[in-house]
């Protein structure tokens, strides 16, 4: 472990290397085709597999539902189905692309995390770890993230005229349309939602003394 | 044949069949479904297919790859919006008469993934439903109960359609 | 790039063979596969933005139904990263309860994987057989936990509750003599486990039946040696996992290489391929339904001589029994917390994999600090393999599309979440 630590220090002196569960190495997207190149070829790592390639949103992060902290003093409200509080507890970029990497030959697991920053492009991963192809088309539709030189970056999962990034925390659960079956038009079109979202549980975040030595503050 | 027919074929030598009833079982005695399995309650409806709970012997078993062959379509899983459009257009394909049986609660009312953007609250907000099976998935047993329930309503429908809803397609 | 001797078809939706609503616009050129364009997202549910919104015991009902023919399995990635978020110890009972009905959901995945592959090649009568055995292990899911399919029976401590000590009974009716009836129930006398033993007994020769039917079967042969063949190096960029990535010879299985659970105390081999075919992975998948049946027996036996509690102790997590809770006013407490707000998880983030019978089924969970989870990313063992389906279908026929498809072990719950 340490002396993974020590290559990828000196090969890409900015990388923060977070140890956890697995070792988690965060980089700019400056560094992601070199940083990649070294994953998959250096003898230390080989890692030879994209297991997953996903987006994290945090926007949200930390804000919850329900204020507990203050309710002696102001009573509890009903509960919000927006989240409140003043600021988020996190301090990074609102995009982050996490990719969950494999090594067959040495059995060892990488999670490699791709701050983003305000354009939210990124190298494409395909050429170095084909798996990403799909993975990469799912970030795409889903938060918006583009890739450059993706060979078919197009929508895969939403509907085919779907318009914005569902899995935004700023895009609601419930989404802006929904679709029924018109007998006059004889087609199916498209109506504004007529739900809303219902809150079964809110969003609590509590001060656990349990966890306060155990928090990996990210 | 019930005992006023029996009566009447003993006393005046030959029976008198309404047209109705006749052609009502032999529509229910033998519905083909056209397979539209679309998530989980299609395992079950396998199943009510499959070696326990044969659904063969209703009449049901014999699943049409094909709408154009089929009488009865079992909305078997979430309906999403991108599939709404297949759906109506496998719909519109079968021939009239033609029944529809919606299973299990995504069928019924969007279920477990109500609030998802992406689901259509029922399936009945794009074809007219004959029969609701409940369930999370329904058990092949009670898909099959509601096998019945449908074989029951084409019994005793009325021929010509005077009694059935209007024919737009709306819920 | 279009060609006036090429045909563009859809292989629609609504398709008797394309395992869950999946459409492939195929290019042909006759007979022959020129391009597939897989349309993916037609039962696309948005299980990830429902979870979020959900606390965790609430959303464990989506991961039965991400693979729906593999359920428990999914739920024990599920709880697994649960677990590893808050470092909690399962007692080793609920280990092996958790063992044995991961590797029951397993034959349960195979056989149905077979019946469907089965089907689509026109071997239509081991679909009746394997449905035969699938009743009886659903029959299993049924007596632990209230429900045939979506059992959500794997809570994050252990499972929700010990097995049962007696199997529901066919009853006397009219249509069934007493001998009938007395040889329908033999097997239901016992406990549970009684019936999964009586299960495993007479299993290896159910699977004899399919082998007689198909291993050496000539039309077998022709339809999937040499179909779909894909080399190992090729699979590992391709991000293969499971089946598809042994039958080219890797030695990869999780439950060898970095076991979970208790998998390794275990004794059982793994199946490899050569070739990277179809066939091989048949041949895989009918091998590894009788180790799974090993290791079930292996659990049967520990299991029954060691008693023990199936939950963990961590009242923060586990709710307490009901007798508690009504005596006990701490344990009052923590049920109400429990069922109102859900279990708190520190922040941080966790990965978790299986080997679920598709391959690599891995969550991928952040959280805040909060009562739901922040984001939760399901990796599904499906997506790598159906994205690679142009490259194993070049110069195939038309056919031969539906063979591979099949042999992927393609289900759309999991791929379009």
């Amino acid at each position: 472990m340490d002396a993974l630590k020590l290559c990828l220090q000196q090969h890409c002196p900015t990388c923060q290397i977070e140890e956890g569960e697995q070792l988690s190495i965060i980089i700019r997207k400056e560094d992601v085709l070199s940083i990649a190149d070294l994953l998959k070829t250096h003898h230390d790592f080989k890692m030879d597999m994209l297991l997953d390639l996903c987006v994290v949103d945090y926007l949200h992060y930390g804000l919850s539902e329900w204020d507990i902290q203050n309710a002696t003093e102001h009573g509890y409200g009903r509960a919000q189905a927006e989240p409140m509080g003043s600021s988020s507890t996190w301090n990074g970029p609102r995009f982050v692309v996490v990719c969950h990497l494999l090594s067959l030959v040495n059995k060892i697991r990488l999670r490699l995390k791709v701050y983003l920053d305000d354009s939210l492009v990124m190298p494409s991963l395909v050429n170095i770890w084909p798996s990403s192809n799909w993975y990469e088309r799912e970030a795409y539709d889903l938060f918006g993230i583009r890739f450059e030189n993706h060979p078919d970056l197009r929508r895969i999962l939403t509907d085919y005229g779907f318009i914005g990034f569902p899995f935004r925390k700023d895009f609601p659960l419930v989404g802006h349309v929904e679709m029924r079956y018109d007998g006059l038009s004889e087609k199916c079109i498209y109506e504004p939602v007529s739900i809303e979202n219902r809150v079964g549980v809110p969003k609590v975040i509590r001060e656990d003394h349990r966890y306060i030595n155990t928090e990996i503050e990210s | 044949m019930r005992n006023g027919q029996k009566k009447s074929f003993a006393s005046k030598g030959y029976g008198v069949t309404s047209i109705d009833e006749l052609v009502a079982w032999a529509r229910g005695g033998s519905m083909w479904p056209v397979t539209f399995g679309l998530a989980c309650c299609a395992i079950e409806m396998m199943h009510g297919a499959a070696s326990r709970f044969d659904m063969d012997r209703f009449g049901w078993g014999l699943y049409r790859g094909s709408p154009r062959q089929s009488d009865v379509l079992i909305v078997a899983g979430t309906l999403c919006n991108k599939m709404a459009l297949a759906f109506r257009q496998t719909y519109d394909q079968m021939p009239e008469p033609k029944y529809v049986i919606s299973m299990g609660s995504c069928a019924n009312g969007g279920g477990y993934y109500h609030y998802s953007y992406s689901v259509v609250r029922g399936c009945d907000r794009i074809v007219p439903v004959d029969i609701y099976v409940p369930g999370c998935p329904p058990t092949a047993e009670a898909l099959i109960y509601g096998v019945v329930q449908l074989m029951m309503k084409v019994k005793y429908e009325k021929r010509f359609r005077e009694d059935r809803l209007s024919e737009d397609g709306c819920a | 790039m279009s060609h006036d001797s090429h045909y563009t078809i859809n292989f629609g939706p609504q398709h008797p063979a394309a395992h869950g609503v999946l459409r492939l616009i195929l290019e042909m050129k006759g007979e022959t596969v020129i391009d597939i364009v897989p349309h993916i997202g037609l039962l696309h549910r948005a299980t990830e933005k429902l979870a979020e919104s959900k606390p965790y015991i609430q959303s464990i009902g989506y991961m039965d139904r991400l693979c729906y023919v593999s359920m428990m399995c999914n739920e024990h990635a599920y709880v697994m990263a649960i677990e590893k978020m808050l470092g909690l110890e399962v007692p080793i009972r609920a280990e092996y309860i958790r063992v044995m009905f991961s590797e029951i959901t397993r034959i349960l995945n195979h056989l149905i994987w077979l019946a469907a592959h089965g089907l689509d090649l026109g071997a239509m009568s081991i679909f009746l057989y394997c449905f035969r055995e699938r009743e009886d292990l659903l029959d299993m899911y049924e007596a632990v936990s209230g429900a045939r399919m979506h059992a959500t029976y794997f809570r994050p401590g252990g499972v929700k509750q010990d097995l049962p000590l007696s199997m529901p009974q066919y009853k006397k009716s009219s249509w069934k003599t007493d001998a009938q009836l007395a040889k329908l129930n033999a097997a239901r006398s016992g406990s549970l486990l009684d019936f999964i033993e009586d299960f495993t007994t007479r299993f290896p020769s159910c699977v004899d039946q399919y082998e007689t039917l198909l291993t050496d079967n000539r039309v077998w042969k022709q339809r999937t040696v040499g179909i779909g063949v894909i080399d190992a190096d090729r699979a590992k960029a391709l991000g293969f996992t499971g089946h598809m990535l042994r039958s080219t010879g890797v030695a990869w299985d999780l439950r060898k290489v970095q076991p979970y659970s208790v998998y390794d105390q275990l004794d059982f081999d793994v199946p490899l391929g050569k070739n990277g075919d179809c066939y091989d992975r048949y041949l895989q998948r009918i091998h590894e339904m009788r180790q799974s049946n090993r290791i079930i027996q292996q659990c049967i036996s520990w299991l029954r001589e060691n008693p023990g509690p199936v939950l963990a102790d961590d009242v923060k997590v586990v709710p307490p029994t009901r007798v508690d809770m009504k005596d006990d006013m701490e344990a009052l407490i923590h049920h109400f917390k429990l069922y109102s707000e859900g279990l708190i998880l520190p922040k941080g983030e966790v990965y978790s994999s299986v080997e679920h019978p598709k391959g690599e089924f891995g969550i991928y969970m952040v959280s805040d600090g909060a009562n739901k989870p922040y984001r939760m990313k399901v990796r599904a063992a499906g997506w790598p393999h159906l994205s690679a389906i142009k490259e194993l279908c070049q110069g195939h026929m038309l056919a031969d599309v539906v063979t591979i498809l099949s042999s992927m072990d393609i289900v759309l719950g999991e791929i379009d979440r």
